[in-house]
């Protein structure tokens, strides 16, 4: 397809068109039947043409420029009929797959001729310069991706409906995850088609049938591993430079200070992705108002943090490269320049300690710190079978239900720490095996075991020395799939936790305290340990983490669940950073889901109207903000190549300059036309002299 | 109408003239080499038995007692002949050129009637009017001219030659014509320059050869030979039949000048007075 005309007509059609040259002619010398008219003599006339007839070649030109005109207009028609053009890229086999990145890299400005359009701009022209050159017979599919894949056109050979589809891309402020592009193209080129009969054996009823696949991306994901090409044939398109530079917010967050009563840390990073060293001017705002200003000093490549402290209870923070910085390092990367979290007002997790009377537990909760993080309350087991406690627990209210000695008929929408007991359902179940059975044990229970080892690295255990007390008695506690073992014993595991949906549920086999005969006893002398209120602490600082006003940042294209202030709540408005409005609803007790989308900045959380959460929504992804297109490996002889993409095994090399669009000359061609037949009208009513 | 009445009284004036004198055949109004019985005194001579007694200068006789005769000058009438090409070329424009050649030679003949000069109207064709003298044989010279159809098919020369071949006197010929001749006029002209005559040529064209309006692609068919010629009307072959034009009468003027022809160029659209009172009149044909 990389001659220089292209054929557009059929032989019929082309049929016709030669028969205009000839009908032009004829009509010419039809035209040319002369008016007689007699005069008084054509002495003079024929002395006045055979002047003219000296030069006759060239005369009879002039008189017939007309047909000239006409002549040549017919041909400029039929070489705009002919595409004439070059610099194409042959599109081999009848099945073309664009893949284009729209990933929040692709928002570069560095791509195109003059270097200041954005990759996926560039990206969609190039897909649109190809289609131009498909023939009538060729099909041709459109994916975009960015943390997902998109069909954006099923195999269609009509052009038009092609470029149409191609230019809804939009660009997202996502990560990038080729695969799943891979395997929508791979299942969608290539549908499993098997015809399956009884008595009969399978038979492939679609020929796989070869088709290119263009991968259209600056290449800002990991290789592929473990993927089949199959029959598709990959072409890899780099869009964007090696040398562009991007200074990005690559983190900023905020915590609750521990000391200082509603005083807040703010963290932030920036990194300089660019060959030079950046003096960049970080602005912080709050609701606006510029708070804080730090100048930060980053090494080619480097990293550097700057904490902020600030004494406010909530708000929207945003993050800024002053546009000064910006410029000096010509930054092409907009989406990263800028960041924004929530602050929420610290209102305290809710915990619920359910007991017939824990003394220990209760003091353990009871200390200074655990009582900035949540409030604490104490019920008695018979709450369980309150009706309102179960539509609480069910909606979830509470950040931790504690459960001592004592189980729920459900699990409820919360974290859980269960003593002495274990949570309904099959899940946590002690296995039920012959020799259990055997001892006529309904449950596994073991009197004096001994703690060999505790999960030292888990956040629950830190600081916490569990080797120096007994334990009367214990139940083995065996996590289900997924979950961790925190105390082992010689007998067996005595505590574990486990997760279930958005939750966790941390079980210790043994009770604090046992009722006998009416007295309470020490089950254990934990109680009496240094890491017994450390636990507690660190069980309250585990799961309440997320409700004590630290700041949550979202990615974009994330999906997170939203639990209103209002367990009760059927709707809430989530308002962008533009007002956008968006109305959620739920049924029962269901969280609200919601998608991040691409655009970024702080998102309020409205309930009945009033405002209850912030949370941003941010890029603060290392690898998209790094907008260099990676350098190849240096032993390769090419001075520094583009680096290629692995697919499988199969390396994909980047075309170099590749896909070029043809370089069509048909438009000109017809403005020719069109200005000739200009000119011919002209000549003909003017009768220009020549 | 051949000659209006204002053309009349305007030509009431005028008289023809000729650059040469010749012998006339009979006695007119113009003063002749001869010696003779006008009233203008020429010369004196001895008597000779048989010269006409009432000739003698009775008054010398009786001074000088000698038989003197006294001479006058002798006046004779002019031979003034219109040769009138009456081929159907002349049938064009409005007026026809033939209507004005009829007319202009309308208007000299009545000159010429009025000064009793000898009038002879002819054609190419070879048609000839009678002798005409005197102012009484205008209603004849008109009828002739009225009678000249555009029906003549003798070329120039073959006309030319004719009436040299039919009037061998001298005189004054004026030849109306417009020398649309494919064998070309210069033969035609050399037989009257032969024939030592006085030669006017006025070249009639009509205004539609002047300065033809037409466009589109013709053919142009010759109304006397039927030839065509095939031209597509454009700017440039209008500039160039204006220059082939002009190049043909300034040819014309320039050949004429050169055998001491008087040449004169008519449009049919000029009115023959304004021709007659300076045209012609500057030419020195009338005076």
């Amino acid at each position: 397809m990389n001659e220089l005309f292209r054929n557009t007509l059929s032989p019929g059609q082309w049929a016709i068109l030669a028969a205009v040259p000839p009908a032009i002619l004829a009509l010419y010398f039809l035209k040319l039947r002369r008016q007689p008219l007699e005069v008084p003599s054509t002495y003079l006339w024929s002395k006045t043409i055979e002047d003219l007839r000296v030069n006759s070649l060239w005369q009879r030109l002039r008189q017939s420029i007309l047909l000239f005109l006409q002549l040549l207009l017919v041909a400029l028609a039929i070489l705009a009929l002919l595409r004439p053009g070059w610099q194409g890229t042959d599109l081999t086999g009848q099945r073309l797959v664009f893949v284009i990145d729209n990933s929040a890299s692709m928002s570069t400005e560095d791509a195109g001729d003059a270097g200041d359009a954005s990759r996926l701009d560039v990206a969609k022209a190039k897909v649109e310069g190809l289609l131009d050159q498909m023939d009538r017979s060729m099909s041709a599919m459109i994916l975009s991706f960015a943390a997902e894949p998109r069909v954006v056109q099923q195999f269609t050979s009509n052009v038009r409906l092609l470029k149409e589809r191609l230019a809804t891309i939009r660009p997202t402020a996502e990560a990038t995850d080729l695969t799943g592009a891979l395997e929508l193209a791979s299942g969608l080129a290539n549908p499993a088609g098997l015809s399956v009969q009884e008595g009969a054996p399978e038979v492939e009823v679609v020929d796989p049938e070869p088709a290119t696949l263009f991968i259209l991306s600056d290449g800002k994901f990991a290789d592929v591993d473990g993927f089949a090409l199959g029959n598709l044939e990959p072409v890899y398109v780099p869009l964007g430079s090696r040398e562009t530079g991007n200074l990005a917010i690559t983190n900023l967050t905020s915590r609750v200070s521990e000391t200082v009563p509603g005083a807040r840390t703010v963290f932030l990073q920036v990194a300089n992705y660019s060959a030079n060293a950046a003096d960049a001017v970080v602005e912080l705002r709050l609701d606006g108002r510029v708070r804080e200003a730090q100048r930060l000093s980053i090494e080619p490549g480097g990293l550097a943090g700057a904490s902020f402290s600030l004494d406010t209870p909530g708000g929207a923070l945003e993050a800024t490269l002053s546009q000064v910085t910006l410029d000096k390092l010509d930054d092409r990367l907009a989406l990263d320049d800028r960041a924004a979290i929530g602050l929420n007002d610290p209102e305290g997790g809710r915990v619920l300690l359910i007991s017939p009377g824990n003394i220990a537990v209760e003091q353990a909760l009871a200390t200074a710190r655990t009582e900035r993080l949540g409030l604490i309350d104490s019920q008695p087991p018979s709450i369980l079978k309150t009706a309102e406690h179960q539509r609480l627990a069910a909606a979830g209210a509470f950040d931790l239900i504690v459960y001592d000695r004592c189980v729920p008929d459900e699990l409820p929408r919360a974290n859980t720490v269960f003593i002495g007991a274990v949570p309904p359902g099959e899940r946590w179940a002690p296995k039920v095996d012959a020799e259990a059975v055997a001892d006529d044990t309904s449950e596994a229970s073991v009197v004096a075991p001994q703690i060999i080892d505790w999960n030292r690295a888990h956040p629950l255990l830190a600081n916490a020395e569990l080797g120096n007390f007994d334990i009367v008695e214990s139940r083995v506690v065996r996590s289900p799939v997924g979950g961790a073992t925190l105390i082992d014993s010689a007998e067996g595991p005595l505590a574990a936790i486990a997760p279930r949906d958005a939750f966790e549920d941390v079980v210790i086999g043994f009770a604090i305290l046992v009722e006998e005969d009416g007295r309470v006893q020490r089950n254990t002398e934990w109680i009496n340990r240094h890491s017994f209120p450390t636990f507690w602490l660190n069980t309250l600082e585990y799961f309440l983490r997320d409700t004590s006003g630290n700041a949550q940042s979202v990615a974009a294209g994330q999906t997170i669940e939203i639990t209103p202030t209002d367990p009760t709540a059927t709707a809430v408005t989530i308002v962008g950073p533009g007002g956008v409005r968006e109305e959620l609803t739920r049924r029962g007790a269901q969280p609200f889901v919601w998608k991040a989308g691409s655009t970024l900045g702080v998102y309020r959380v409205l309930e009945a109207g009033e405002e209850t959460q912030r949370f941003g929504v941010n890029l603060l992804n290392r690898v998209e903000s790094d907008v260099r297109l990676s350098v190849g490996t240096p032993d390769d002889e090419q001075q520094a190549a583009i680096a290629s993409v692995r697919i499988g095994n199969i390396e994909v090399a980047a075309s170099a300059g590749a896909a070029p669009a043809r370089q069509e000359l048909w438009k000109p061609l017809l403005v020719a036309a069109l200005a000739l037949l200009a000119i011919e009208w002209w000549v003909y009513h003017r009768r220009v002299a020549l | 109408m051949l000659l209006p009445p204002d053309l009349v009284a305007q030509l009431e004036r005028l008289e023809l003239v000729t650059r040469k004198v010749f012998r006339g055949r009979m006695k007119g109004e113009r003063r002749s080499q001869r010696k003779g019985q006008s009233v203008e005194f020429a010369d004196f001579r001895n008597y000779v038995p048989g010269d006409d007694l009432r000739a003698l200068d009775w008054n010398l006789y009786a001074r000088l007692d000698k038989l003197i005769i006294k001479l006058f000058l002798e006046e004779e009438d002019l031979h003034f002949y219109t040769l009138i090409d009456a081929s159907p070329s002349m049938d064009f424009g409005e007026p026809t050129k033939l209507e004005h050649a009829k007319q202009l030679a309308a208007a000299l003949g009545y000159v010429g009637l009025v000064r009793a000069d000898r009038i002879r109207v002819e054609t190419l064709g070879g048609a000839q009017s009678p002798v005409l003298r005197g102012r009484s044989s205008l209603p004849r010279m008109l009828e002739y001219l009225d009678g000249i159809e555009p029906e003549e098919t003798a070329t120039l020369e073959e006309g030319v030659r004719g009436f040299c071949q039919r009037n061998h006197g001298r005189g004054v010929v004026v030849l109306i014509s417009d020398l649309m001749d494919k064998r070309g006029y210069e033969s035609a002209l050399r037989y009257l320059v032969a024939q030592r005559m006085d030669v006017y040529v006025i070249q009639v064209l009509s205004q539609e050869e002047i300065a033809p309006e037409v466009v589109g692609d013709l053919r142009l068919v010759d109304c006397e030979d039927a030839d065509e010629a095939e031209v597509t009307i454009t700017a440039p072959l209008l500039a160039r039949y204006q220059q082939t034009l002009e190049a043909f009468t300034a040819g014309a003027q320039h050949y004429c000048n050169r055998r001491g022809m008087a040449y004169l160029l008519a449009s049919n659209e000029t009115p023959v007075k304004d021709l007659v009172g300076s045209y012609l009149r500057r030419g020195g044909l009338v005076r």
